[in-house]
């Protein structure tokens, strides 16, 4: 789930930025250190979409690097336990399927595919049903639901199924 | 034994293992082993129970010896018996255990059993050993027909031989053995020789009859060091001893009568057996195999079982056959399911037969009963063990035949349960009721008692706290949760729990990305993410570690008490299994080999195999190891990642991670070219190896072969002793650029030596190198080709006179190198990464460069230079540079004065060539256009004379090269370019631009016009309208 939340950060800032420039470097900064990472409470921080307030800055004994207390808006995602997502799969193996949904990658393992999709394995490793009707390989859009996340430091890992009603390939590579 | 002959083969097995089995268990033995014979006597006896008279003379036989056993070798009982007794008789009364043992050790004895022993039962004897001393005298004194009468109204009543069934406490009470029954004494013997003892004994009654006067010995396999004998006068022992070397009979201890009991007491537990246990075998060909017990006799106290069989077709073939069957098997067949299709083709004979009882079909095969190829097998309880078993799920796995549906297997799983130990449940533990009426019912554990568990029922209208027996429960997971093993062969990984089937978890191990299954029981739910153990000792999981062998590998796995390891093979995955002694060491050394293009790849470099099964593969790589990578790909699943790959056959992708100044690791995808090293380093760096072979590809030359470019020594033949690079190689002859004398020569393989170490290679590397941007590089390298004549000016006097001392400097890299390098650490490339205006400071050092082309020499691959090398042609200022100074060069002709003059110079590293003036004509270039326009993040660049790939600078290294990530939005592949590679994408009206150069490098803005070479600029911050040279403008990227 996406959210729009504020955040704040202590930016410490090398003193050579400090000019004309200095917000900028500092949103600039924020955005390279921000963007992109991931926390288990909020989850990934997809964009910075504006910088609410730049505190004061205060300089460190010796370093001579200033920290300033920024607040900033940013969106947000993360993914829940019974969320619905629409994800690409990008690995298939015997075991199961690896989707990515943005930065969320989403394990799908064949347990928790239907029973009818068999493994096949070959160039193009996919998981078939017995009447060829539906197939899941690489890059097919699968729409799954989260049963189980695990919060690394810089990773959402998360366990999907695809066993359930109204989930599976929503579109398929091959049809386009 | 005769009997023995009638056994089927395996049944043979059975026996003699079960004469391991200590005395006492040689009742049960014995027991099964009849009932195992489908000829079993007891039951013909029972069958002709009426008929005694045509049995009569062995039912009286037996009445005898049960007389024996029961009179406890009284006088008067003993008296009928005594005409009778010979050597073979006393065997069956006295000696009949110790027969059973001589079986182990002295097969031979066969014969002899076969004499003395005769149709004697062999339990009675047995029995008699244990009976005897309990017997009271009143027995004794009873007269063969009453005793003959009781054991028929025994038999009569049941078909069994379970005796303790029948007596009653005060029976049994009237067996304790008295003052006046023989004496038990205890007699040291040598330690491990116990049953041999017995034996000697046993053969020493045999020898001497009646002489002999103790009556039993035993041996106790728990009972280390000594023996009992059964004797009424410590004499008789002693005499008994006599002679025997295993004996030490010199103290003899008399047992207490109260302990008596105790020295032969056996430990029966009461086993609670029903179907679908899982069972094992405890004796047998089938020791230890896990059984499930699919029929229970309780009154006969036996249990048909269901077994994987362990059958040698062929020998079974050869034995119904009558042909000769080797006496004793050496080996164990393993387990392995039983094809009926198989067994016919070894002409055996198949029945099929329809099990009355059941209805099932079954297949007989010389006398063993076949299912759905399991062997169903009947057995006493008593060789079964049904305590603490423990089955594998790989056990389990087997006995699940395709056709099942697991189900019923599942489901018998919970006969696991009651070998639970204490303290299973948890307060909050989830569970969920597994058995009845309350079954699939959902709580959390409250409180736990000893047997029983208050639960807190998940379902509303029931009691607030239930209390349900232990054994009804099952801890409960759902799947998602985050649990961790804790017990069982899987201890310490953790992982989520991907689906329940009952009682079986399956789940994703967080390390390994592999499911797993485990018992809910073996589980408990955390947050914690841990990879299992990880270490055992000093090994570690991801160590690379060589093994006993010599050979090596990664430990992928760390089991209880063995890793598994990807072993160092690199053309198929190859993992064993090892135990902790069976590594030598761990392997830590961090050394760089070459990959396929001969660029040096260290430990992080990110890979891709380019040939091989794991082609296409790609990853960091973690260890480097004789030449054999192993690369961990987050995307590869099996072995937990890890790949093995020689290094041969991947290529480096982007820049090195390790090692920001290496070079030779340049691989760029961008344009496919393969691009040189970046920045040389300090010379030091190639004492060994030779040259990176970077530049060699610069030269257009491929990699073919790893001679090309080293420099050699020429052994043999006209040039021996001369030194020189090899350009070619040519099947057997190789091309020698030789460093003395202005020519390529070729030479006979075999007459070069490519082990020369020199300082020569360093010159190479920066030569082509990028290195433009390290001043002292570059200033190193116009030495070589000034150098090279005056190498050949050396033959003459005049080199002696004063050149030589020149040309050592000039040689040694170190000499001349060390003003220029503090220059280099100015421009320490650290600090350069994006503050331009240190960049500018690099022009000079091309300039050196430029000599090389100068010199003319189309056989150095610095010929390449003027198309190649110049960096950030894009740049058009630079393009420009290097041009004045050009012509300028004197076409290599001026060496010696030159050279001469130029080492005075080192120092200042400026003044060197006529070319000189060159440079210092260039210096206001640099001047006028100090904040050049170099690269910067987030502008759009696109490959060098092609419209169509587009990229995004993400980042700007140190040496000049930057990331790119491909797409115009840059969301494609990330790569590493040179600046050569890649140009500035012209912006064009409207655009979001970026300054590159001048005092508003850096800014942002947008291409409000075009004014010519002039653009006109809106700056985002100040809103200030700028007109700036459309040069030094650059696309910005759309966000």
């Amino acid at each position: 789930m996406f959210f729009h939340i504020v955040l704040e950060r202590n930016m410490q800032l090398h003193p050579r930025h400090f000019g004309r420039n200095l917000r900028e470097h500092i949103i600039s900064k924020l955005m390279k250190d921000v963007e992109g990472t991931c926390s288990g409470r909020h989850g990934f921080v997809v964009a910075i979409t504006s910088v609410e307030n730049i505190g004061k800055g205060l300089i460190r004994d010796g370093t001579g690097f200033v920290t300033f207390p920024v607040k900033y808006q940013c969106v947000v995602f993360r993914p829940f336990k019974g969320e619905i997502l629409e994800a690409v799969v990008s690995m298939v193996n015997k075991m199961g399927f690896f989707a990515e949904a943005g930065p969320v990658q989403i394990f799908v393992s064949n347990h928790l595919i239907p029973d009818d999709m068999e493994f096949q394995s070959g160039d193009m490793p996919n998981y078939t049903t017995s009447d060829g009707s539906v197939k899941i390989q690489k890059d097919s859009e699968v729409r799954l639901k989260i049963i189980g996340t695990r919060v690394d430091a810089t990773e959402i890992f998360c366990i999907g199924t695809i066993k359930d009603d109204f989930l599976g390939v929503i579109n398929d590579p091959t049809t386009i | 034994m005769p009997r023995r002959r009638d056994d089927d083969d395996d049944e043979m097995d059975a026996e003699e293992d079960e004469y391991d089995e200590q005395v006492m268990d040689d009742e049960i033995d014995e027991e099964e082993e009849e009932e195992d014979d489908r000829s079993s006597r007891k039951r013909r006896r029972s069958q002709f129970i009426d008929d005694v008279a045509e049995e009569d003379d062995e039912e009286e036989e037996e009445d005898y010896d049960d007389d024996e056993d029961y009179g406890g070798g009284g006088g008067a009982a003993r008296k009928p018996k005594a005409k009778r007794r010979s050597g073979s008789e006393f065997f069956d009364l006295e000696a009949q255990v110790d027969s059973d043992e001589e079986e182990d050790e002295e097969e031979g004895e066969d014969d002899f059993i076969v004499d003395g022993g005769a149709e004697l039962p062999d339990e009675d004897g047995g029995r008699g050993i244990h009976r005897r001393p309990l017997l009271p005298r009143e027995d004794e004194q009873e007269d063969v027909e009453a005793l003959e009468r009781r054991i028929q109204a025994r038999y009569a009543r049941s078909s069994h031989t379970e005796y303790d069934e029948e007596t009653t406490d005060v029976e049994q009470q009237a067996l304790l053995p008295s003052v006046r029954d023989p004496k038990l004494w205890m007699v040291k013997c040598a330690i491990g020789r116990e049953r041999e003892a017995a034996v000697c004994l046993m053969q020493k009654c045999i020898d001497k009859g009646s002489e002999l006067q103790i009556r039993s010995a035993i041996a106790l396999d728990h009972l280390k060091n000594y023996i009992y004998i059964e004797a009424d006068k410590e004499a008789h022992v002693k005499e008994a001893c006599k002679g025997l070397r295993n004996i030490y009979s010199q103290k003899v201890m008399l047992v207490p009568i109260r302990e008596m009991t105790d020295v032969l007491a056996v430990e029966s537990k009461a086993i609670d057996l029903s179907r679908d246990t899982w069972v094992r075998m405890k004796i047998g060909n089938y020791k230890g195999d896990l059984a499930k017990v699919v029929d229970v006799d309780n009154v006969r106290q036996r249990v048909t079982v269901k077994l994987i069989p362990r059958i040698d077709l062929q020998a079974l073939a050869n034995k119904l056959e009558g042909r000769e069957v080797a006496k004793k098997k050496p080996f164990v067949p393993p387990p392995r399911f039983m094809n009926v299709d198989e067994a016919r083709e070894l002409h055996i004979r198949v029945e099929r037969r329809r099990d009355p009882m059941t209805g099932d079909y079954f297949e007989n095969i010389g006398g063993m009963l076949f299912k759905d190829g399991f062997l169903y097998k009947t057995v006493s309880m008593k060789s079964i063990s049904a305590q603490n078993i423990q089955p594998t799920f790989d056990e389990l796995e087997k006995f699940r035949t395709p056709g099942e549906n697991g189900e019923s297997d599942i489901a018998s799983l919970s006969t696991l349960f009651a070998n639970r130990k204490k303290g299973h449940f948890m307060k909050g533990d989830a569970v969920i009721v597994i058995k009845g009426d309350l079954k699939n019912l959902k709580g959390w554990v409250e409180k736990v008692d000893e047997e029983n568990v208050h639960i807190r029922p998940e379902m509303k209208g029931l009691p607030k706290t239930l209390a349900v027996n232990s054994k009804e429960l099952c801890k409960y997971f759902e799947p998602g949760n985050h649990v961790k093993v804790v017990s069982g062969t899987q201890a310490g990984a953790t992982g989520m729990v991907l689906k329940v089937e009952q009682h079986v978890l399956i789940i994703l191990s967080d390390t390994t990305k592999e499911d797993i299954r485990v018992f809910a029981d073996d589980v408990v739910e955390s947050s914690e993410v841990t990879t299992g153990i990880t270490k055992i000792g000093d090994y570690e999981l991801r160590d690379l570690v060589l093994l006993d062998n010599n050979s090596f590998g990664v430990i992928i796995r760390v089991e209880s008490e063995a890793f598994q390891v990807l072993k160092g093979v690199p053309d198929r995955p190859e993992v064993a299994l090892v135990k902790l002694r069976e590594i030598k060491c761990k392997l830590e050394k961090k050394s760089n080999v070459q990959d396929r293009n001969k660029n040096t790849v260290a430990v992080k470099d990110v890979v891709r195999i380019v040939e091989g099964p794991c082609k296409g593969k790609q990853g960091p790589v973690e260890h480097i190891y004789r030449g054999i990578l192993f690369i961990h790909d987050r995307h590869h699943l099996e072995h937990a990642g890890f790949i093995c790959a020689k290094s041969s056959s991947c290529v480096v992708v982007g820049g090195s991670r390790a090692n920001g100044d290496r070079n030779g690791d340049a691989y760029s995808r961008f344009n496919s070219l393969r691009t040189p090293p970046r920045i040389p380093q300090s010379p030091g760096r190639y004492s060994r190896g030779g040259p990176p072979a970077g530049g060699r590809n610069r030269g257009g030359r491929g990699g073919h072969d790893a001679l090309v470019g080293t420099t050699v020594k020429v052994r043999l033949g006209p040039y021996k002793g001369y030194r020189g690079r090899v350009v070619d190689v040519k099947g057997q002859s190789v091309r020698v650029e030789l460093e003395s004398q202005m020519k390529v020569v070729t030479v006979d393989r075999s007459m070069i030596s490519d082990n020369v170490v020199v300082s020569t290679p360093y010159r190479d590397t920066p030569r082509y190198g990028m290195g433009s941007e390290t001043p002292m590089h570059p200033s190193r390298t116009p030495l070589h080709p000034y150098m090279t004549p005056m190498r050949d000016a050396g033959a003459t006097p005049i080199h002696d006179g004063m050149r030589t001392p020149m040309r050592d400097r000039a040689w040694n890299p170190y000499t001349p190198m060390s003003p220029p390098r503090d220059n280099w650490e100015d421009g320490n490339p650290g600090s350069w990464g994006t503050s331009p205006q240190y960049q500018p400071g690099s022009p000079p050092s091309r300039a050196y460069e430029a000599p090389t082309p100068g010199s003319g020499w189309a056989s150095t691959p610095g010929g390449n230079y003027s198309d190649a090398g110049t960096p950030r042609d894009s740049s058009s200022t630079y393009v420009n540079a290097p041009s004045p100074y050009l012509p300028s060069t004197p076409g290599g002709q001026p060496m010696t004065p030159n050279s001469a003059s130029y080492l005075p110079g080192t120092p200042g590293g400026q003044p060197m060539t006529p070319g000189t003036g060159g440079l210092d004509a260039m210096s206001p270039v640099i001047g006028a256009d100090n904040e050049g326009p170099w690269f910067m993040p987030d502008i759009l660049v696109r490959r060098s004379g092609e419209e169509s790939v587009v990229g995004v600078i993400r980042e700007v290294l140190p040496d000049g090269s930057c990331r790119v990530v491909l797409g115009s939005s840059g969301n494609g592949d990330t790569i590493t370019a040179l600046p050569n590679e890649i140009e500035i994408v012209p912006p064009r009206k409207t655009d979001k631009i970026k300054i590159m150069g001048g005092p508003h490098r850096g800014a942002t803005g947008k291409l409000i016009g075009v004014d010519g070479t002039d653009g006109i600029v809106k700056v985002d911050v100040s809103l200030d309208v700028k007109i700036l040279d459309m040069a030094i403008l650059a696309k910005l990227a759309q966000p």
